[in-house]
């Protein structure tokens, strides 16, 4: 009796600290859901966009690549009345309903437009009514984001913005008891409890528990884990009402796979599936949605849309059970088809080099962990037409040069820079062959000798002291020797291996003479011409020594575009950049990144610099692009090749467009390929896609055209034949006048100028 | 008195005949009318930043008009942007071809931007300058 006392007492003890425990446990538990509920705020990634499209009479686009603009925005190729968000293409007239969108300066109201093109041109611009339009801007491209962990993306709704069938689909789907159960659904644990007899722990669970399980809970299955749900699910329905709960869980909700982008939210997957807002969604849409619930996987409407369909109209049936639909309007659902959004996937980011630069000038004025949750928009400068033109050309040509040279793999890789001369604004970056690629960036940490490139500072740092040089200045490219104390003495040669005399400065550039260079660098001093570097925008430090003159010093193709960029505005240096805007993801401006220009060289010698660059073109070692662009563009440029044909460059402009192409082997083999043969036609083939604009460099007043006789290099007379113009800053011009006698000409006299200027 | 007209007119005659810049378009294109109207009214309203951001707009769609670069010199001179104020409005200069009023009123931007500044020597010299192009 007393033995049965005792242990009655020690049965009532362990109740009591098993009570006492499980209190505690819960109190724990209670206090865990309402921080975790209250303090949640869904983390946001950074949201990054390309420029938007302006559309303006005059605009020279192909009709083909606005349409192409449209679809990836997830425009419609067909109206839909009393919907914006598609276009209609009606011969050479493009018909748009523009969504509305929020720009960092302002919400921009949907819009009807009418753009109509002849050849590559817009010619009208009206508005539904035929009202002219002077302007119009479509919102910008997506193209990534900076994403938290897992690469969880999602668009916050409010319950509000939600249809109520989607509401009633899911509920009817998932938890048909949802608006009066307490967290849990005694009878789906009854299922859930007889399963588990057969030793499988599934089903049964309230949107609550489910919504906890995302949240709170690691995945497993066990018991135990399925206790704490249930008692956390009672806890959360304690202190939050239904509307709350229903919020949270729509926003949380997991819906699918985007590459390494995970689709969370009702909001963003009515986006990525249907290109459209979630109130847009229609019924049959909204019951894709919510079908994909229970497994966004074995759902996925791209990959098994047969079975997607069926698990659709599933959603359907049972909506129509719980009455919360009519017959008609299921029967209505049922017949349509699944509509799915035509767009690419993208993956985090479909221009992950580009992205990358974004990110590091965000990291100069914000937090990694701001970026990667507050849902801020980054407004961009990328250009995808212009990206596109230069991811096809280096993918396409390297392939092309693998197939020809066969040097093994891994194949040949290179970097592509494209900015806008006037203003530095980055418009695309190719980082690789395969510009998917996530990982090694060769646009920006591929540090490569630069070899010719860094030539037209030598020639610039000349050119500014207009007594001494003048494009015409006859140079040395006889044998050279640098001696300097402690080091090899340095024999600097040409690419041809021979030397040849002397040349006018203008054709040492255009024909890239290493010993030329070499020596007019030595004479200016190195020091002055790394200072010239400097001013023209390179900031890493480069060696004094005469051999960086000739570009042994490593840069990226980066830097090289920010040097070429101060040359091709005439001198005035802009910093490259990615960003214009950056705004909260409420639209509120943050921050402006305003265009900045800064006057580094005076305009009269960057303009001989650059007249010098385009004979590299017309005549030197780039005229191998005549074969993609006319003449009258008069394109300027330069190309470099390394030692051994290691590295090759070629760095050029047009009137609108600066473009930076490198070529070579990560491991740094012998590439067998010069700037000519291998950098020159991708930046061609990118170009020539691009229609480019002339380049025109506005005259400086300082500067005068001056007839020089091309065989005595002395001003022309009146009887001079086949006088050259040749501009020159005013009073550098040389002052003899030229004999121009007559004499037959021999070949000893048939000097430079006249190979030069093709006489 | 006429000697000094005489030698504006010189120097008018000599502007006219240097070679210039590429023609701008012949008429006002009416996007950047409109953008520059924006931004005139911002800028008078205080808005700054929306002003230059309509303008940087405006000169991505034509950028070698100088009166777009001159007018972004003059927001970011009320903006207390100094050093910019006189790059943008040198950037016109180099845009400005023939047109010496409009040159003029680079370098008295130039010079406000200068003396705003402190370079009270380098604000005269470029008022000087301002003078040589004739009001």
């Amino acid at each position: 009796m007393a033995r049965r006392r005792k242990s009655w007492r020690f049965l009532r003890f362990g109740l009591l600290v098993a009570a006492l425990l499980a209190a505690g446990y819960t109190l724990y538990l209670d206090v865990r859901v309402r921080r975790e509920f209250e303090g949640r705020r869904f983390a946001l990634p950074a949201r990054i966009y390309a420029r938007p499209l302006e559309l303006h009479v005059g605009l020279r686009v192909p009709e083909a690549d606005v349409v192409r603009e449209l679809s990836g925005l997830g425009y419609r190729p067909a109206a839909r009345a009393g919907e914006s968000g598609w276009f209609v293409q009606d011969g050479a007239q493009l018909e748009i309903a523009a969504r509305t969108f929020v720009f960092w300066d302002g919400p921009q109201p949907a819009k009807r437009l009418r753009v109509t093109f002849d050849g590559d041109a817009v010619t009208a611009l009206t508005d539904a009514q035929g009202q002219a339009l002077p302007l119009a801007r479509l919102e910008p491209l997506p193209i990534g984001g900076i994403y938290p962990t897992n690469n969880e993306d999602r668009v916050l709704v409010r319950l509000g913005e939600v249809p109520k069938p989607l509401v009633d689909e899911l509920i009817a789907v998932e938890d048909r008891r949802f608006y009066t159960h307490h967290g849990f659904d005694p009878r789906g644990l009854a299922r859930a409890a007889l399963s588990l007899v057969t030793g499988r722990v599934e089903g049964g669970s309230t949107l609550t528990q489910q919504l906890v399980k995302n949240f709170f809970l690691t995945p497993e299955r066990t018991l135990q884990r399925k206790l704490t749900e249930l008692l956390m699910a009672v806890l959360l329905e304690l202190h939050y009402d239904k509307q709350e709960i229903l919020e949270t869980y729509l926003n949380e909700i997991y819906l699918g796979q985007d590459r390494d982008r995970a689709i969370h939210g009702i909001g963003l997957a009515a986006q990525f599936y249907f290109g459209r807002d979630v109130g847009q969604l229609t019924l049959a849409e909204s019951a894709l949605l919510v079908g994909m619930v229970k497994g966004p996987a074995v759902y996925d409407p791209y990959r098994h849309p047969r079975r997607a369909l069926e698990r659709r109209n599933l959603v359907l049936r049972e909506t129509l059970d719980q009455r919360s639909i009519t017959r008609a309007q299921y029967d209505a659902a049922r017949a349509t088809e699944l509509g799915l959004n035509p767009k690419p996937a993208m993956g985090t980011s479909p221009y992950p080099a580009f992205v990358q630069l974004v990110h590091r000038q965000l990291l100069r004025d914000y937090d990694e962990r701001d970026l990667r949750s507050e849902g801020l928009r980054i407004f961009t400068t990328l250009d995808p037409r212009v990206q596109a033109a230069a991811e096809r050309a280096l993918t396409e040509r390297l392939a092309e040069f693998d197939r020809q040279r066969r040097f093994g793999e891994p194949g040949l890789q290179g970097a592509v820079v494209v900015a806008d001369p006037q203003s530095g604004e980055v418009q695309a970056l190719v980082g690789g062959r395969d510009p998917r690629y996530q990982g090694f960036n060769r646009a920006l940490d591929a540090d490569r000798q630069v070899g010719s490139l860094l030539k037209p500072a030598i020639y610039l740092t000349a050119l500014a002291e207009p007594s001494r040089y003048t494009l015409a200045t006859p140079l040395d490219d006889g044998p050279f020797v640098w001696k300097s104390r402690g080091s090899p003495d340095w024999r600097p040669a040409n690419y041809d291996k021979r030397f040849h005399g002397a040349v006018p400065l203008q054709a040492a550039l255009a024909h890239s003479y290493n010993v030329a260079a070499a020596r007019l660098g030595t004479a200016l001093g190195v020091e002055r011409v790394l200072a010239t570097a400097q001013k023209l925008g390179i900031e890493r430090p480069l060696s004094p020594y005469p051999s960086t003159l000739l570009g042994a010093a490593n840069l990226s193709p980066f830097e090289m575009a920010q040097m070429y960029q101060t040359i091709a505005s005439g001198g005035f240096r802009s910093p490259l950049h990615a960003i214009r805007d950056v705004t909260t993801l409420d639209g509120r401006p943050l921050k402006r990144y305003p265009l900045a220009v800064e006057q580094a060289f005076a305009p009269e010698p960057v303009y001989l610099l650059v007249a010098a660059l385009q004979d590299v073109v017309r005549e030197g070692t780039a005229q191998g692009l005549a074969s993609w662009l006319p003449p009258q563009l008069a394109v300027a440029g330069k190309t470099g090749t390394t030692n051994d044909e290691r590295d090759a460059w070629f760095a050029g402009f047009t009137g609108d467009r600066l473009g930076v192409v490198w070529v070579g082997y990560d491991d740094n083999r012998v590439a067998r390929l010069t700037g000519s043969t291998a950098a020159v036609p991708v930046w061609g083939d990118m170009m020539a896609a691009l229609e480019p604009e002339q380049l025109a460099l506005p005259r400086p007043e300082g500067i005068e055209q001056v007839a020089i006789d091309p065989q005595s290099g002395l001003r022309a007379g009146a009887g001079c034949d086949g006088a050259l113009e040749l501009p020159f800053i005013q009073g550098s011009a040389p002052s003899a006048q030229a004999p121009c006698t007559g004499v037959a000409l021999t070949e000893r006299v048939k000097n430079w100028f006249e190979r030069l200027f093709g006489q | 008195m006429r000697l000094l007209l005489l030698v504006v007119a010189l120097l008018a005659g000599c502007a006219a005949v240097q070679p210039s810049a590429p023609p701008a378009p012949p008429q006002e294109n009416v996007a950047i009318a409109g953008l520059m109207d924006t931004a005139r009214a911002d800028a008078a309203a205080g808005r700054l930043p929306s002003a230059a951001a309509s303008l940087e707009r405006a000169l991505r769609i034509e950028p070698r008009n100088p009166r777009l670069w001159q007018e972004l010199a003059r927001v970011r001179l009320a903006q207390g942007e100094y050093a910019q104020a006189e790059g943008l409005a040198a950037r016109s200069n180099s845009w400005a071809g023939s047109d010496g009023a409009l040159r003029a009123e680079n370098w008295r931007l130039i010079a406000q931007a200068r003396e705003a500044h402190g370079d009270a020597d380098g604000a005269r010299a470029a008022l000087n300058t301002a003078e040589r192009y004739g009001r």
